[in-house]
């Protein structure tokens, strides 16, 4: 019995050995699998580069100096920029804006990211509200825009929404957004809480409110031609209407236009 | 007995019998054993190969990533990586006989009929060369650098004699640009003339060739250098033209271009005529663009003080030699007049005042006697006044006539080195044909004050704003610069019909950052230059088409709204014309 379980042992631990040389050699084995494919992707390295610089050669060949000179001189005729071009500052591109007049348009607002809560939640003591601390323009706006419902910056502030995440900011922004082209403040409300959670029902909220901001664009630009016809600007009739913002954004875009011509010449 | 004899013989036999089986089962168990032993070493030798090929075997290509990526020759780029040299294994076309076997015609169609067919595909070849070497039935290359799209349609022609091995040959993308500076790579690889040959033991060396050098030059200002020179030499009927722009803070050559040129990716084709570099080998007298140089020192060695000193321009006799000017420009004229007529009776006379030693000076510290500090292998000796006495002082004369560029012949590369140092501030400084690191500028030397380079900038400010150099004038770009038109010499003195019209310049004037100088040989009144062949209506309009064309890329904004301030010099000028 004591020999045979002696036995027993020593072929058990022979077994072991065994299975542990085996296991040895498998791993050596894929060492060596894995350097060799490393050399083979090496190989492919040298290959991609090579063939990288025959391209780069080519394309250089191609399109070197005097062969972009004559075709310049045959097809595009492009010269250097001269002085009138070039705008060292903002103070310069400053120089070519026009003051707006009193009848002109509001600003175009297509989308808006409200600094002010982030502002807030950053700097407690500079919260939005304070004349000191709101810019020119918004307090300009504010005086000239009798509207302004639907407004994202007239919004409380809300401390959990400066922190939340850029996802959550862009679903809420993009709600918002389309909200305020429906006016539809309360359902904004309950999104604004519920958008990380129900985003695909926000998705439907917006594809139907986008169906219906085109079909209000298409309304919108036709009276806005004809106001632009009769020559009295659109903007009072806008307001008075209290149409939503994509109208009033379709004419000052114009009035723009019409602006930008005016100062570049 | 014989009972005995028979027993004993079975006992024998018996005995014999066993020992019989005996050796038959010891002989079959040795071959046994001999089996078992070849099996037994057969297995293992295969578990050892097994092993080893298992462990230590790797793939057949045993060279590192870096070697493999390793060029046989370094390549050279532009300052922004763009490549103007590159080893690049391009298709030759190459004739092989034995292609369809050692005997019969080695090619399908006649020698004739094939030559035909690629002298369709390049155009410039010969064709009587071609049909030899089709007809010769031996191993020769038709054509070397055969372009990806031409081999296709040389394989088009189904001649499997024609073959297109890939040799790795020295390749130049952007052709003929900047080819003076680079050089070109013969058939045995060596480099010659320009950086190839300077360059040569770096761009072989194993260690340094895998990283590209860095040359100063920008491709694209070297584009519109070259292509503005080729412009005014073919409208002036120039015989040759000179053109190069050097960073006035480093010395870095932005652009260097010598014409006629050669293209060279044809090394066979780089004849010496071609190959030779106007900038840095050929030795001119620069003329009038040397009158700055002489106002400068005479403005820093306290001998101009007041500007508005009017000096009598009536032809000065020196030594039985006669001084005068191209046009008359009234009875007198201050300094600021005379560079702007380009006078040389008043600079002649500055110089007198300034005396030949101070004058020779100035000149010895711009590096007017040495060749010029440059990289490139062929670099031309000036022609330098070496005095009448033993000291090498100069003569009242002498010195007179090195005030306006006479008597004195040095490169274009030796002016340009010299309006960098007359702008920059007063540094002199060498150039280079190498990148230079903005904290590693060379500290130079100053030859001229802070002040009197302020001085010369206002100045070469109002000739171009209202002088000779008014045709370069590149709006916005605020251009300084100076005309120069010298006669050549020739047999028994200056020939008047054969000039060297340079104009020296730099911009922007009110914080110089780059010389600009353009050189025609010899150019001929021609219609598009108004009939004339002075440096006013040949080269500065070269200038004034260059700055615009490189100024923005070399970051020179231009701007209407500012310049260099002429206001106290302004009250100075007169209203006469003059070249």
């Amino acid at each position: 019995m004591i020999l045979s379980a002696q036995r027993l042992r020593s072929i058990g631990w022979l077994a072991l050995l065994a299975v542990c040389g085996a296991l040895v050699m498998i791993l050596s084995f894929r060492v060596n699998a894995l350097r060799s494919q490393v050399h083979r992707a090496e190989g492919q390295i040298v290959a991609l580069k090579q063939q990288k610089m025959y391209l780069e050669t080519e394309f250089e060949t191609r399109a070197n100096q005097q062969q972009l000179k004559a075709w310049n001189d045959l097809e595009f005729g492009y010269v250097a920029p001269v002085a009138g071009q070039y705008l060292e500052n903002e103070r310069q591109l400053a120089v070519l804006s026009k003051p707006a007049e009193p009848d002109a348009p509001a600003p175009i607002r297509v989308a808006t990211v409200d600094d002010s809560v982030i502002a807030a939640a950053a700097f407690p003591a500079l919260s939005g509200d304070h004349p000191a601390v709101r810019p020119l323009s918004e307090t300009h706006e504010a005086e000239s825009d009798d509207a302004g419902a639907g407004k994202p910056r007239s919004r409380p502030l809300d401390h959990a929404q400066a922190t939340a995440t850029l996802a959550e900011k862009l679903g809420t922004l993009h709600a918002a957004t389309t909200h305020t082209v429906a006016a539809r403040d309360e359902k904004r409300e309950k999104h604004d809480k519920t958008t990380a959670k129900h985003t695909a029902s926000v998705e439907k909220a917006a594809s139907k409110a986008s169906r219906e901001v085109v079909a209000r664009t298409k309304a919108g630009t036709k009276s806005a031609r004809a106001d632009a016809r009769d020559g009295k600007g659109g903007t009072d009739k806008a307001k008075a209407k209290a149409k939503p913002p994509v109208k009033t954004a379709q004419k000052s875009a114009r009035g723009d236009r019409k602006t930008g011509v005016k100062t570049s010449r | 007995m014989n009972q005995l004899t028979a027993s004993a013989a079975i006992a024998t036999g018996r005995v014999q019998l066993a020992s019989v089986r005996q050796r038959s089962l010891v002989t079959a168990k040795v071959r046994v054993l001999v089996v078992a032993v070849g099996f037994v070493f057969l297995t293992l030798t295969a578990l050892v190969r097994l092993t080893q090929l298992g462990l230590f075997e790797q793939a057949p290509d045993r060279r590192s990533l870096a070697e493999a990526l390793l060029p046989p020759r370094g390549e050279i780029t532009d300052r922004n990586g763009v490549p103007l040299a590159r080893a690049f294994p391009s298709y030759s076309l190459w004739f092989n006989p034995k292609a369809l076997g050692e005997k019969g015609n080695p090619l399908v169609k006649t020698p004739e009929e094939v030559a035909r067919a690629l002298m369709q595909i390049f155009p410039d070849a010969d064709y009587k060369d071609l049909v030899a070497r089709l007809k010769s039935g031996k191993g020769s290359y038709l054509r070397k650098r055969v372009l990806p799209e031409e081999a296709n349609r040389v394989f088009a022609l189904g001649e499997p004699a024609l073959e297109f091995p890939r040799e790795n040959q020295r390749y130049y993308p952007q052709g003929s640009l900047a080819a003076n500076v680079l050089g070109y790579v013969d058939e045995e690889g060596k480099g010659h003339v320009g950086m190839e040959q300077v360059l040569e033991p770096r761009l072989l060396d194993p260690a340094q060739r895998g990283t590209p050098v860095e040359l100063s030059l920008d491709s694209r200002a070297q584009g519109a250098l070259e292509d503005e020179l080729l412009r005014g030499m073919q409208e002036s009927n120039a015989k040759g033209a000179a053109g190069i722009v050097l960073d006035v803070d480093s010395g870095e050559v932005i652009a260097l271009a010598s014409l006629p040129s050669f293209n060279p990716n044809r090394s066979d084709r780089a004849f010496n005529d071609l190959v030779f570099n106007r900038v840095s080998n050929q030795v001119y007298e620069l003329g009038s663009t040397f009158k700055p140089i002489t106002i400068a020192a005479a403005i820093d060695a306290g001998v101009v003080t007041d500007l508005s000193v009017r000096y009598p321009t009536a032809p000065l006799h020196i030594a039985g030699r006669t001084i005068h000017d191209s046009h008359n420009f009234g009875a007198s004229l201050n300094v600021p007049e005379a560079l702007i007529h380009s006078s040389n009776i008043v600079t002649a006379q500055v110089a007198d005042k300034l005396g030949g030693p101070l004058l020779r000076q100035t000149m010895m510290a711009l590096h007017m006697n040495q060749r010029p500090t440059i990289e490139l292998p062929a670099r031309g000796f000036p022609l330098w006044p070496h005095g009448e006495n033993k000291a090498g002082d100069w003569s009242r004369i002498t010195t007179m006539t090195v005030s306006y560029g006479h008597g004195i012949a040095v490169t274009p590369l030796h002016l340009a080195c010299a309006y960098a140092a007359l702008v920059n501030g007063g540094i002199w400084r060498p150039a280079t044909l190498f990148k230079v690191d903005p904290a590693h500028i060379p500290a130079g030397t100053r030859v001229f004050k802070a002040s009197t380079s302020a001085r010369i900038r206002q100045l070469l400010r109002m000739i171009v704003a209202d002088g000779t150099g008014r045709k370069a004038d590149a709006s916005g770009f605020r251009v300084g610069g100076k005309t120069g038109s010298a006669e050549k010499p020739g047999n028994g003195g200056y020939r008047k019909t054969s000039l060297v019209a340079t104009f020296a310049a730099a911009f922007p004037m009110d914080k110089p950052r780059y010389v600009v100088i353009a050189m025609l040989d010899e150019p001929q009144g021609t219609a598009a230059t108004s009939g004339q062949r002075t440096a006013a209506w040949n080269a500065a309009p070269i200038v004034g088409r260059v700055v615009p064309r490189i100024g923005p890329l070399l970051g020179v904004v231009p701007d209407g709204s500012r310049d260099v301030d002429i206001s106290d010099l302004s009250p100075l000028i007169g209203n006469g014309e003059g070249e």
